[in-house]
């Protein structure tokens, strides 16, 4: 069963002369441990449909699956539990509160669903450590570089062990190294620690690091390409192709 | 030219025998998979330059294996290689595989150039992905100067998507357009007579 479906998801925004069609038709399907890039023109709908997927947003028909359970379907205090629980966000600013240090941030998610505040630190230092942070945990965000904000939110994204990273433009405020580096972890997120990575991302050098690039267009998936890591991408690349012609 | 100036190089630094030229070649440019240079092409190149006086088979080294040539370099060929290394390199950026072929496929109609961009696409970002794992493997501490090429190839792998990316949402105008057609010409050659006065 996939991570996440997507069954003809479409949003439009406002109403008559005015309505927007941001996502029209849209069918995705994600694997578990998957990571997925999305790229697309600005305005094509990229965020839209992290949105929905996450539950942030509800659509205007389709459905959302997440592990088998249609959002739709669930009530708005179970779908903020799913969030909670399966979901991960990661956004372009990396939204720390300012006078915590890096671990507290990252431990705030358990912390407000009430696991004890030693426990869910723990937990937070474990995730900064394998992020390549480990002696910066008591760092205020204004002492850390932007590479290392994004990285503090990134821990505070999987402190709760979430099976989904949902991550929109994760490295649009970052220079090319520290983007690099936040690509290259998304990348073990998914093939080390096993989660599914979704990410928004209009440059082609982090969305090189993904198994699969998805492109969308005014809001349908015009393409999309299988990166394969053990040389048999050109075989599988080939065999589309052919299909295509 | 690349080659031999850089065999020039490579004698500059001390002389060497052709099987050592060949694997320093190899090393410096990165791997034969960036520069695939035969031993036979060293050899030959090598020969030229001795023809030339830019280089000098220097003596015999047999130190109980089989007998080595060993070369090196004149001051003829230091000056060469000093102007080599001081000259500009051009770019041939305006002659491309890719281009040539998506031209062609408008022209045929044979395939739909949004396919021909979207298999380069993938191509492309296939391409960018192995040299991302490969730069991720390379310590830099030690081994800059390969980073340095990967970085250099990495760049023109986003450049050519970024044109693709044109490209691609350009294609219904390019359509629109004729394309482009040798200039006609009157046909056979212009006479050459004296009273000729055309093109003057
Ligand atoms: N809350 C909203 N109300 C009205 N229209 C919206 C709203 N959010 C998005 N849109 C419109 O929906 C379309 C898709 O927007 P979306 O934010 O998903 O694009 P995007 O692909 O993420 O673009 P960018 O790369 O610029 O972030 C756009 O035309 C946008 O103006
Ligand atoms: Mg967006």
């Amino acid at each position: 069963m996939p991570i996440v479906e997507t069954e003809k998801l479409t949003k439009i925004y406002g109403k008559g002369e005015t309505a927007v069609t941001a996502l029209k038709d849209v069918d995705l399907r994600i694997e578990a441990g998957e990571f997925v890039a999305v790229m697309g023109p600005s305005g094509c709908g990229k965020s839209t449909l992290l949105h929905l997927i996450g539950g942030l947003d509800r659509p205007t028909s389709g459905r959302v699956l997440v592990d088998g359970d249609d959002l739709a379907e669930l009530d708005d205090t179970t779908l903020t539990e799913i969030r909670r629980r399966r979901m991960g966000f990661v956004f372009q600013f990396f939204n720390l509160i300012p006078i915590l240090g890096a671990a507290e941030n990252a431990a705030l998610p358990l912390v407000l669903d009430g696991v004890k505040p030693a426990v869910a630190k723990a937990k937070a230092v474990e995730w900064l450590e394998r992020l390549g942070l480990p002696d910066r945990v008591d760092n205020r965000p204004d002492e850390l570089s932007g590479g290392q904000q994004q990285r503090v939110a990134m821990a505070r994204a999987l402190t709760n062990d979430p099976a989904l990273i949902l991550a929109d433009e994760p490295t649009g405020n970052l220079d090319s190294r520290a983007a690099d580096e936040i690509a290259g972890l998304l990348r073990r997120i998914s093939s080390e620690w096993g989660r599914t990575v979704l990410m928004v991302t209009h440059d082609p050098r982090i969305a090189a690091n993904a198994d699969r690039i998805v492109f969308l267009k005014d809001g349908t998936i015009v393409n999309e390409t299988y990166l394969e890591s053990h040389g048999k991408g050109e075989e599988k690349q080939v065999r589309e192709r052919m299909e295509l012609l | 030219m690349s080659v031999r100036n850089a065999l020039l190089g490579l004698l500059g630094q001390r002389p060497r025998h052709g099987y050592e030229l060949h694997a320093a070649f190899e090393a410096v440019v990165g791997g034969k998979l960036n520069w695939d240079v035969k031993p036979a092409q060293i050899y030959t190149t090598l020969s030229r330059l001795a023809e030339r006086g830019l280089v000098v088979e220097k003596a015999l080294e047999q130190a109980g294996g089989p007998e080595k040539r060993i070369f090196a370099i004149t001051p003829e060929g230091r000056n060469e290689l000093l102007e080599w290394l001081a000259a500009p390199v051009k770019t041939e950026h305006q002659r491309d595989k890719f281009f040539l072929k998506l031209m062609l496929s408008l022209a045929t109609g044979e395939v739909d150039p949004g396919l021909v961009i979207y298999a380069q696409r993938a191509s492309l970002y296939q391409e960018l992905h192995d040299l991302t794992i490969q730069r991720e493997n390379v310590d830099p501490a030690s081994e800059l100067s390969r980073i340095m090429m990967l970085d250099r190839a990495i760049m023109h792998l986003e450049a050519d998507l970024r044109w693709l990316d044109m490209i691609e949402a350009r294609l219904d105008d390019i359509r629109r357009q004729p394309l482009p057609e040798p200039k006609a010409r009157p046909r056979g050659r212009p006479p050459k007579t004296k009273n000729d006065s055309s093109g003057r």
